[in-house]
């Protein structure tokens, strides 16, 4: 198992997860900050028109008493009632008056504010007839009146002064007005949608529409704030509320403070289930990206490993295995090329195998690198010719296959020993052999190893020769006649068939040379030329000269020279079993 | 404005007030100056009861174009008040002031009897159907009395010599303003009275064809 890194998968999902997870990290942070933005906007605007809604009620419904109070101003029965001494029937009267207008309170007050008889629940604080009053004499419009809040028993209610005249004559003053209260405050959010709190002058909750551990951190907001303006996050039983005050005015005095509130938590309920989804959805196109990228990366790596395993085996030499990763893009281009590649590669491999077979390993190597089409030069070149004395003898003694495997089993020994001295055996012809030393590749010491190569035949035979015996068999003799001369060399033959070999008058001289060594009184199996000798230096310095003889098809006499081996027995022997051969 | 007298000059006076009576005129203005019309100023004797003779015939007080006319009438206590209507419409003419409660239902045309004003103080009138309609009527105990018009003067004659209480009323003034003052033989003293106006508080008449709107 690699490192999750060094594999082409991990790296993938290396790259893909952060980059996705970060992306929808992004998102999600940027979201949840414009959906927290946008709920206090939208709350912010709420309360502001929760604000001028409960404003705007406040106005109507003041309207609504102040032309009821003004009917009732003026009012012939009242009038009198009012300037009467009555007090229990003005009072009764009130009553009537505070069901008519479905108000809370109505009071007559005298020219300078003492209370004459009232209908509903408590008295007016002591301040407000006064404060009330003077407004409406500050009051220049046709119709004066005043508003503004004020306490009644301790409640908080929304009033409404207008005098009572009797021509120009004020005669009494009518304070009309309606509690804010908590069915108000529930009014209102019904309206609204916000939540609403009553503080009273002092900053204690009134009334509103939060229970009552709701109200005293909404006061305690209050107190804090220096102005009303601005929102304030008040927490409201452990979840976050935004809050807005409004002061509630009865001329320049502040009677109260409204405040409107409203849960962030709530706002915000919805964004937070989308920012759910969200997550989900992130953490689901997480595991889909992972799963598709590994799915990805596996779709490439299977094949890229096949592949890879194909090369190694190709590598290895098997050239015969075929690969297929069943896709038609670059990967499948690639396995098919691959196939081409390795086809070739047998190809070249079959070819060079029966090169090797047919051809000796130096001649193919020069083939296969320069092409068939070596052409005829002239070159030095040392050749041998080795022919096994006897063979007819042995053939009419063998059968066809003993026979065969014999020979091959000699021819063997014999290009082992050629080969191991950088001969090349040019041909085979029967039981003789043609070999080449400079040729196709040049070699500055070719007569040397011509003649060590024979010198090694020869030892080889022998070694043959003693598995022979052990097999009761007849041992065998050679001859080996080495000649250097100028060639030409190249490929000799038709277009179909060609033969790297050598012609010329050097090769003929060589087989003679070979042929010299049946002469009995040359006592040798090899025999070297003087051009040979010569070119061999060292190698010949133990030659025997054997004279000067004429060659069938050459003008000038040879003179040539025996190379003795340590084995005169072997060559004392053939000589003696040949004599029949050689009498003939 | 007072003046010092001094006790010779008094009994001088005194014994002009015997053969001919003074005079004292009243500049009234508001506290920026400018002249107030309908301000009632009365003089009355400090020192002796003066004698009331309310007139035989009821003082008028009309009703036309949907308003009062004079829109502030003085009178000496006894005096009868008639309100004839002159008006298309009907009127119901009333008082709730304590001086003289009256009630006077829709009519037209002269109502069935004068109203008798027999108790010194203020009345303020009203039309019950019609709530921008509005006058007054000063009930004096004195005979001493005058209005000022446009000019914010009036002249109080015929007074006899002596110490006097000076009271000045207005719609607009919330208390009656009182001075004394001495009046000697047949001379003309001026008095110059500063008054702080209150908010006028006379209804406005409704203009025509208007809808109602929130204020």
């Amino acid at each position: 198992m690699r490192p999750p890194l060094r594999t082409f998968r991990g790296q993938l999902l290396a790259v893909f997860v952060p980059v996705l997870a970060l992306a929808q990290g992004v998102t999600w942070y940027f979201v949840e900050r414009f959906n927290e933005r946008e709920a206090r906007h939208q709350i912010e605007v709420s309360l502001q028109q929760a604000a001028q809604t409960f404003r705007r009620v406040v106005a109507d419904r003041n309207a609504h008493l102040r032309t009821g109070a003004r009917s009732a101003a003026r009012d012939h029965q009242i009038r009198q009632l009012v300037t009467g001494d009555d007090p229990a029937t003005l009072a009764s009267a009130l009553q009537s008056l505070r069901g008519t207008t479905d108000s809370s309170v109505v009071v007559i007050l005298d020219p300078a504010g003492g209370v004459v008889a009232s209908a509903g629940r408590g008295g007016p604080e002591p301040a407000l007839a006064p404060r009330l009053i003077a407004l409406a004499e500050a009051d220049d419009s046709p119709r004066p009146s005043a508003a503004g809040y004020g306490y009644f028993g301790g409640v908080l209610h929304s009033v409404v002064l207008v005098p009572v005249q009797a021509g120009s004559e004020v005669i009494a003053w009518l304070l009309i007005g309606f509690r804010i209260d908590r069915d108000f405050a529930s009014d209102l959010k019904r309206l609204t949608g916000s939540d609403l709190v009553f503080l009273g002058a002092d900053g204690a909750a009134l009334a509103g529409t939060l229970g009552e551990s709701a109200q005293a951190p909404v006061a305690a907001a209050l107190r804090s704030a220096r102005a009303h303006a601005g929102l304030r996050e008040v927490t409201i039983d452990g979840g976050a509320w935004l809050a807005a005050f409004r002061p509630l005015f009865t001329g320049k005095e502040q009677a109260a403070t409204l405040a409107l509130v409203y849960s962030l938590d709530e706002k915000l309920a919805p964004s937070r289930v989308a920012g759910r989804y969200l997550a989900l959805v992130t953490v689901g196109a997480l595991i889909a990206g992972a799963a598709i990228a590994l799915a990805f990366a596996r779709s490439l790596a299977r094949p890229i490993e096949r592949l890879a395993e194909h090369t190694e085996r190709i590598g290895a030499g098997d050239y015969g295995a075929r690969v297929t990763v069943g896709r038609e893009d670059e990967l499948g281009r690639l396995a098919s090329a691959m196939n081409t590649m390795a086809a070739g590669l047998a190809e070249r491999d079959r070819v060079r195998d029966l090169l090797d077979k047919n051809v000796s390993p130096e001649v193919a190597a020069r083939l296969l690198r320069d092409g068939a089409a070596l052409g005829g030069e002239e070159r030095e070149v040392t050749i041998l010719f080795a022919d096994l004395r006897g063979f007819t003898t042995l053939s009419e003694s063998l059968g066809p296959p003993e026979l065969l495997a014999l020979l091959n089993r000699y021819l063997d020994r014999m290009s082992g020993a050629i080969e191991a001295h950088g001969g090349v055996i040019d041909k085979f012809i029967g039981d003789a052999i043609m070999a080449l030393f400079g040729a196709p590749v040049a070699q500055g010491d070719a007569p040397s190893r011509a003649i060590a190569a024979a010198r090694a035949m020869e030892t080889a035979l022998a070694e043959l020769n003693s598995e022979l015996a052990a097999e009761g068999r007849p041992p065998l003799a050679i001859g080996v006649g080495i000649n250097t001369a100028r060639v030409v060399a190249g490929n000799i033959g038709s277009h179909r068939r060609l033969n790297y070999s050598v012609i010329g008058d050097g090769v003929n001289v060589a087989a003679r040379l070979q042929a010299l060594t049946r002469v009995p009184d040359h006592r040798t199996n090899i025999i070297l030329s003087a051009a040979t000798r010569a070119a061999a230096g060292a190698a010949a310095s133990t030659s025997r000269p054997l004279g000067t003889v004429a060659v069938k098809g050459r003008r000038e006499p040879v003179e040539i020279y025996a190379v003795d081996t340590g084995d005169p027995a072997s060559h004392g022997t053939s000589s003696r079993s040949e004599a029949p051969f050689f009498s003939s | 404005m007072n003046r010092y007298i001094s006790a010779p000059l008094l009994v001088l006076a005194l014994l002009r007030a015997a053969v001919s009576a003074g005079e004292i005129r009243v500049e009234v203005r508001d506290s920026q100056g400018t002249p107030v019309a309908d301000a009632v100023a009365s003089l009355t004797p400090l020192d002796a009861v003066p004698p009331l003779r309310p007139p035989a015939e009821p003082v008028t007080v009309v009703q036309e174009g949907e308003e009062f006319r004079p829109r502030v009438t003085v009178v000496v206590a006894g005096t009868r008040v008639n309100f004839p209507n002159r008006d298309a419409v009907q009127h119901h003419v009333f008082s709730v002031s304590r001086t003289k409660k009256f009630d006077l239902p829709l009519y037209r045309g002269e109502p069935r009897e004068p109203v008798l004003f027999d108790q010194p103080g203020v009345v303020s009138l009203g039309c019950n159907i019609h709530d921008w309609m509005s006058a007054y009527i000063i009930v004096l105990a004195t005979p001493h009395f005058t209005r000022t018009g446009e000019t914010g003067i009036g002249v109080i004659t015929g007074l006899p010599p002596g110490r006097h209480r000076l009271e000045v009323w207005h719609p607009r003034v919330k208390a009656t303003l009182a001075r004394d003052v001495t009046v000697e033989g047949a001379g003309s003293a001026t008095q110059v009275i500063a008054l702080t106006l209150g908010v006028d508080r006379r209804v406005r008449r409704a203009p025509e064809a208007t809808g109602g709107s929130y204020k």
